[in-house]
């Protein structure tokens, strides 16, 4: 059980921030943003809106198939360890800064998630850990 | 806060809390077995589909409350979900609050709220 939520978390992260890092691409390299026909077919003529799609599908299915055994309170909340990948990211891909703020936000998001990680192993639930990570094949 | 911005912060709680709630009782139907026959018993009942509408209304009230605040306002004010759902699963689907897991949530939370704060 303990290898199917990190690796079915870890998966999650991996879809979710290529779903945003693609979203931004995609953004950046059809502009002007414009309600026109012309930036419809600048965002669906280059490869990254199709990362986007890839990673929103990925995340649908690894969050189905964590669900089935992952409690949704806990892990709604670890989900977001995405923040943290996508905000280190954005300083090497698209050169944001990294503020204060955005550093001890995200070292608090790290924290929370070790906790829920310690009381998963804590209660340590009687389940096979057999569960499917990335849907149907 | 003024009453549209208000209005629309808690629809985008009420819809993200029930959306996952319904993603949730799919996803853990005992019944449903695994592999495909797993997803196809979800296709076929109506759970999956409600998850899948409030994502797009979702959608549609996230669009609609950023044209009225900041992005990091946003974020910032979006953290109460998390709060929102580990209640609501634990009032739904009876899951255990241990001190642990409420700490980890709480800390989560937090640093979102932090993230979005400082824009």
């Amino acid at each position: 059980m303990r290898r199917f939520y990190v690796a079915g978390f870890l998966l999650l992260m991996a879809f979710d921030t290529l779903a945003q890092v693609s979203f931004k691409f995609a953004g950046t390299h059809a502009l002007p943003v414009s309600a026109s026909l012309a930036w419809l077919l600048r965002v669906f003529g280059q490869p990254w809106v199709y990362g986007a799609v890839i990673g929103y599908l990925g995340a649908f299915f690894t969050w189905m198939s964590l669900l089935k055994h992952a409690p949704i309170g806990p892990a709604f909340a670890a989900s977001h360890l995405e923040v943290v990948s996508v905000m280190l990211l954005s300083v090497w891909l698209f050169h944001e800064p990294l503020s204060l703020s955005r550093v001890l936000g995200a070292v608090a998001i790290v924290a929370g998630i070790v906790c829920l990680g310690l009381a998963e192993s804590d209660s340590a639930p009687g389940v096979p850990a057999t569960g499917r990570i990335a849907g149907p094949r | 806060m003024p009453p549209p911005i208000l209005a629309l912060w808690l629809a985008n709680v009420l819809v993200d809390t029930t959306g996952q709630l319904a993603f949730k009782a799919a996803a853990g139907a005992p019944e449903a077995g695994d592999g495909l026959a797993r997803w196809r018993h979800m296709a076929s009942r109506p759970w999956l589909w409600l998850g899948v509408g409030c994502y797009v209304v979702e959608f549609l009230l996230w669009i609609a409350f950023l044209s009225l605040v900041p992005l990091s306002k946003g974020v910032l004010l979006g953290s109460i979900n998390i709060v929102a759902i580990m209640l609501a699963g634990r009032w739904l689907f009876g899951e255990k609050l241990t001190r642990l897991r409420v700490a980890g949530i709480l800390l989560v939370s937090l640093g979102v709220a932090i993230v979005g704060a400082g824009g």
